[in-house]
């Protein structure tokens, strides 16, 4: 059998969502593919089966993804939940994972929406159950309605820290502490930010009445905090932490960490797209044009996987790429692409104005992360900080060897955990930016799966082609 | 190895009790899980904390990103080992953490 598509979109996030909306109600055969079982994406996560309670309590930056949502079904998208990508190639092919069966399909052209992910920065004792992402509590809480129910911690740095915070407050959980690890006077850079981000005041007044909520209810919150650990033999039982000079002990059942988030690039990475650096941000994303597409001519990046900027900017990075889509295959000219796409653009620079405040607050400053010797840097694999310094000493410079010889990016989640951190330790031992150290190499399968799935796959008609195609890839 | 399945003492709770549940043999034991969310977000919410016994630390490990990403909740379903934070429950399915080995592959 084969499948050819128009398009491919993965990921059914807001970018996602609206690509493949827009590209079928255009006429076009468009195939969805989500590595969840419903679409939303995490910001959305089951937005369909939340009912009013939950709808209600999240608000309407939830709540429009049920309209997304039944737009997207009503449109027709051909749907794939639980198909996990493996592979994608610059020819446009695509092998994905779902129900234990594999196969390969085309497309030409796929939007690769694949969203973003907290940033992962290891600290003593992360690997200790009981340590979570605030992320993970925030997808708990929409997918399933699961409430903490002991004390709980929040450290680490940004926005959506401060807004699971108040979440929790609001469902009544008993927050211990919370430890920001950004400084307590916003860095002067901001400042010169202000009043392009006031432009943004419906999103900064939503975080200083957050703030005023915190500080109501008396929670002990912390600024300048550094060389956070949790504590515990085999699971967490407290955190510890200092600020100025001063030791802080916390009893804790969750810690829940966050640094800010980051594009989820492996699939880019894979397939070969030209990786940028953010120097102010400290992540690699796929450089794009303006519609979203990266240097290979069939493969777009739409939504937070391209660069971080929110749920709203998503959407309309989604229809951009659809726009350039339906263009190149002769649905409409390029005059009534330009058209459509012009109010697209206003609604992304509007609402992008707060964003230069907030990276300034927020922005991942390097002098704030420890990185002990005998923390666990690579969860899968067991390596710790020491464990890859010692390599350095040894003379070892390039990413990908320090992995050879450690195993440190080489479990399951090929690097997606200890990656960053990584490029930042050893940058910083060689006193060189992450951009000079490389990036670790991803191969497919991006997702672990049986070899027999792989050897009885559906190659389509095409069949097998020239060479071992799995593993001859970079 | 585990020693003690109670080693964790967090905890969630569910806002409303499940519509729905579907039975499924969690490391031989029979237990009801939510239906309709992951099954990682459904032994959460009946305390079952352990997702793993990290094969390389020999330590218990429990979710820890919920959205596909850190595979700390890879766990045998049905025979293959599966993220839980991104399949469903469903009835009958059999679902083993090997929470007694020393932390081998399954």
């Amino acid at each position: 059998m084969s499948r050819h598509y128009d398009a491919i979109v993965i990921g059914t996030g807001p970018a996602g969502l609206s690509a493949a909306t827009r590209l079928t109600k255009m006429g076009l055969n468009v195939v969805a593919l989500d590595e969840q079982q419903r679409p939303g994406g995490q910001i959305y996560r089951n937005v369909e089966g939340a009912g009013d309670d939950r709808l209600n309590f999240f608000g309407p930056d939830y709540s429009v993804g049920l309209d997304l949502v039944n737009e997207f079904r009503e449109a027709g998208v051909i749907y794939e939940g639980g198909a996990s990508v493996w592979q994608v190639e610059a020819d446009g092919r695509v092998c994905y994972s779902k129900d234990g069966e594999s196969c390969r399909i085309s497309a030409n052209y796929i939007v690769a929406a694949t969203g973003a992910m907290e940033r992962p920065v290891p600290i003593d004792g992360w690997d200790l159950p009981g340590v979570m992402g605030a992320g993970a509590a925030n997808n708990l809480a929409k997918e399933a309605g699961l409430t903490p129910a002991g004390k709980v911690v929040l450290a680490g740095s940004g926005p959506l820290l401060l807004l699971e915070a108040s979440m929790l407050l609001k469902k009544g959980v008993e927050i211990a502490a919370i430890l920001e690890t950004t400084d307590f006077i916003p860095p002067v850079d901001s400042a010169t930010k202000l009043p392009k981000a006031l432009m943004g005041w419906k999103l900064l007044y939503k975080g200083t009445a957050m703030l005023l909520e915190l500080q109501k209810a008396g929670i002990p919150h912390y600024r300048g905090v550094r060389n956070i650990r949790a504590l515990g033999a085999e699971a967490l039982s407290g955190v510890e932490a200092t600020v100025k000079g001063k030791d802080l002990s916390f009893d804790a059942d969750l810690l829940l960490l966050h640094f800010g988030v980051i594009p989820n690039t492996h699939i880019f990475r894979q397939a070969g797209c030209q990786m940028v650096w953010d120097e102010k941000l400290r992540y690699w994303y796929p450089g794009c044009d303006s519609w979203g597409r990266t240097n290979f001519e069939k493969i777009f990046a739409a939504g937070d996987g391209s660069r971080v900027h929110g749920a709203v900017a998503a959407r309309h990075k989604g229809t951009l790429a659809a726009l350039e889509i339906a263009c190149c295959l002769g649905m409409i000219p390029e005059s009534e692409r330009d058209a459509i796409a012009e109010p697209v653009r206003k609604a992304i620079r509007q609402d992008n104005f707060p964003r230069p405040f907030i990276d300034a607050v927020y922005a991942p400053n390097p002098s704030h992360f420890e990185f002990n010797n005998n923390t666990v840097l690579c969860r899968c694999e067991n390596v710790t900080v020491g464990d890859v310094r010692k390599v350095l000493d040894e003379g070892v410079r390039d990413l990908n060897e320090v992995k050879s010889i450690t195993r440190c990016g080489m479990g399951p989640c090929q690097g997606r955990m200890c990656g960053p951190a990584l490029a930042e330790i050893v940058g910083d031992y060689l006193s060189i930016e992450p951009d000079r150290t490389g990036l670790l190499s991803v191969r497919p399968p991006l997702k672990p799966i049986p070899l027999a799935e792989v050897a009885s796959m559906d190659l389509g008609d095409e069949g097998t082609d020239g060479g071992n195609w799995l593993l001859d890839k970079k | 190895m585990l020693k003690d399945s109670t080693i964790s003492t967090t905890e969630f709770k569910l806002d409303q009790p499940p519509t729905e549940t579907v039975s499924v043999l969690l490391d031989g034991k029979k237990v009801e899980l939510p239906k309709g969310v992951s099954i990682a977000a459904g032994l959460l919410s009946i305390g079952e904390i352990i997702s793993r016994i990290s094969p390389s630390a020999q330590k218990p490990r429990s979710p820890h990103c919920l959205m596909g990403v850190c595979y700390e909740c890879l766990m045998e379903i049905n025979g293959v080992e599966r993220q839980a934070c991104m399949t469903d429950p469903e009835e009958g399915m059999v679902i083993n953490r090997h929470l007694n080995s020393k932390g081998e592959d399954a």
